[in-house]
């Protein structure tokens, strides 16, 4: 056989397996999911709706709910954003024993989910030791039911959230500003730069595209990651208050008899918009390249 | 940038990476203190020390819940999937990056592309393919799930080390007329080493705190992993705050013992991709 043809049928053989094994658990699921949207399903039978399963997301007003609870989280990434460049910048000034404070930092990312939620869902329960905290320096009569409200127990959700990204935006920016050629710094406090203005013009620039990836990952998150921590904390409620996306496609496939043929429509849209987020960030990593 | 700071600069560092310290490592402090008491001692002041050391809640994981078990579940189910996620991985991250074939540019990218698909929404199909082959409610469908959903990103990150590996290498190989089979083994595997190390921290912690994939496919309490045991088994005693503490507490000690013993490895791999 020829030397070249051997080579690429080596190289097609190489790639059959992991490629069959995709067909098998993930390509095929995914048109069987897709066809399954336009009908009314329980598993066994399938009947053909045609759009109604669309159509009764985008009228029956639960998607907003949906989006709006997405959002939220999605709003909350500015924050700990911040939070993680202002520790890794201090980090980065290599105070004694820097390292010993990264290693810590990053052990809430090691944790699963799971454990995180409901370990908060304890430390903020009605008697637990927050309110006792509060009710100990006097900000609250340490009665607060975070968990009972929407808009206390989003803030228990992104707490949990911060404290398991902090660790994880602090390593990636730490070798972010690691990159940064000592030179350039050196030069700049030869001209005079104090270390706030080395801090607004070389450093912060520098770090765009690792903050471009930190947000694009943590947006997709936000998207298709929330489920352990949602199941954890607060099972979607007060009511549907707290339920994202993806926590609902589990409740309506899983837990309400008959409604995969919805679950299914729903899915097709969360990875309509997953698809969307993931072409704003090759977008802009592309944009910033240049 | 470090050079001239003044004492309040580095009081003012010490005192924020302090709090921050403090934030982040109460809670697991919490954690710990607390499964070593008694529901009663707990309630009665939820933040403070235990009266008295009590390790009854580790002998009723061990004796009621049979920790030992669920450990077992979920070390064998990793390891299963990780030798079968390598046996996927590492000949396809071979011939991305040292075969030239046609049309390899495309299917690298489709195989990336399935990164960003969101596993909730093939799960359903799964679900009734597997029960239809009376896998569900059995480690294998784990071990499936588990092992093929980390193909792409398992291939993106050995894919981007093997293109490190020298070509001189490989033609020496050729020379000797060593075959396909022997390259992978006795080349291009021991020099993918560290990376392969990577991506088993990866995976195994990944799945050891994996809520979705076992939530779904396994039903039986004795089949459980671990962390969906603490949330759905020890969940039932709810009021226990202790035994749920004690179980959450031994949940964290597999990874955290990874990340204490393993560190330089997954800087390296978290860094892949953040930094181009």
């Amino acid at each position: 056989m020829h030397y070249r043809t051997r080579e690429s049928l080596t190289g097609y053989l190489s790639l059959l397996p992991a490629f069959l094994a995709l067909a098998a658990i993930v390509f095929y699921p995914m048109v069987n999911t897709f066809i399954h949207s336009f009908t009314k399903w329980n598993g066994a039978d399938a009947e053909w709706i045609g759009l109604r399963n669309y159509t009764f997301i985008f009228t029956n007003g639960e998607l907003w709910t949906l989006l709006r609870n997405n959002a939220i989280f999605l709003l909350s990434i500015p924050g700990i954003l911040l939070l993680s460049l202002i520790v890794s910048v201090l980090l980065f000034e290599e105070v004694r024993g820097w390292r010993f404070f990264r290693s810590l930092y990053y052990i809430p990312t090691i944790l699963s989910a799971v454990v995180v939620g409901m370990l908060m869902k304890m430390m903020f329960a009605q008697s637990g030791v927050v309110n006792q905290f509060l009710r100990g320096i006097g900000l609250s009569d340490g009665n607060t039911e975070w968990l009972s409200r929407a808009p206390t127990a989003f803030l228990v959700l992104i707490f949990c959230f911060y404290w398991q990204t902090l660790g994880q935006g602090v390593l990636i920016f730490l070798s972010g500003l690691s990159s940064i050629s000592h030179e350039i710094y050196e030069s700049a406090g030869i001209d005079g730069a104090g270390w706030w203005q080395r801090l607004i013009r070389i450093t912060m620039p520098s770090l765009v595209p690792t903050i471009v990836y930190f947000t694009v990952t943590n947006a997709i998150y936000c998207f298709i990651g929330l489920f352990s921590l949602v199941y954890s904390v607060t099972q979607g409620g007060p009511g549907r208050e707290t339920t994202p996306i993806d926590y609902m496609i589990y409740i309506k496939a899983f837990q309400s008899p008959g409604q995969l043929g919805y679950s299914s429509a729903l899915s097709i849209v969360l990875f309509v918009i997953v698809l969307l987020v993931s072409w704003a960030q090759i977008r802009l990593s592309n944009r910033f390249e240049e | 940038m470090a050079n001239r700071r003044s004492l309040p600069a580095s009081f003012i560092i010490y005192l924020v990476l302090i709090a921050i310290a403090v934030l982040d490592f109460y809670p697991v402090v919490y954690m710990a203190v607390n499964s070593s008491r008694t529901a009663v001692d707990f309630f009665r002041n939820p933040g403070g020390l235990p009266s008295e050391w009590n390790f009854d809640n580790f002998k009723a994981l061990y004796y009621r819940f049979d920790v030992l078990r669920l450990f077992g579940n979920t070390l064998f189910s990793a390891a299963a999937a990780f030798a079968l996620a390598m046996a996927l991985t590492v000949p396809a991250s071979f011939a991305f990056a040292k075969i030239r074939f046609p049309f390899r540019q495309g299917l690298y990218m489709t195989i990336i592309a399935t990164m960003t698909i969101p596993s909730i929404t093939f799960v359903v199909p799964n679900f009734l393919l597997l029960s239809r082959l009376g896998l569900v409610d059995h480690l294998a469908s784990v071990v499936l799930l588990w092992a093929i959903t980390s193909v792409p990103s398992n291939v993106f990150l050995l894919a981007a080390l093997m293109r490190g590996i020298p070509n001189e290498i490989l033609e020496a190989g050729k020379i000797d007329g060593i075959g396909y089979v022997r390259t992978l083994a006795r080349i291009v595997v021991p020099l993918s080493a560290p990376g392969i190390i990577t991506l088993a921290i990866f995976n195994a912690t990944g799945w050891w705190n994996d809520l979705f994939t076992p939530l779904i496919f396994l039903q039986s309490d004795d089949l459980k992993t671990m962390t969906v045991a603490v949330a759905t088994i020890l969940k039932r005693f709810d009021t226990d705050y202790p035994l749920l503490l004690a179980g959450l507490f031994m949940t964290s000690i597999p990874p955290i013992a990874i990340y204490v013993a393993l560190q330089k490895y997954i800087k390296k791999g978290l860094v892949i991709g953040s930094v181009k």
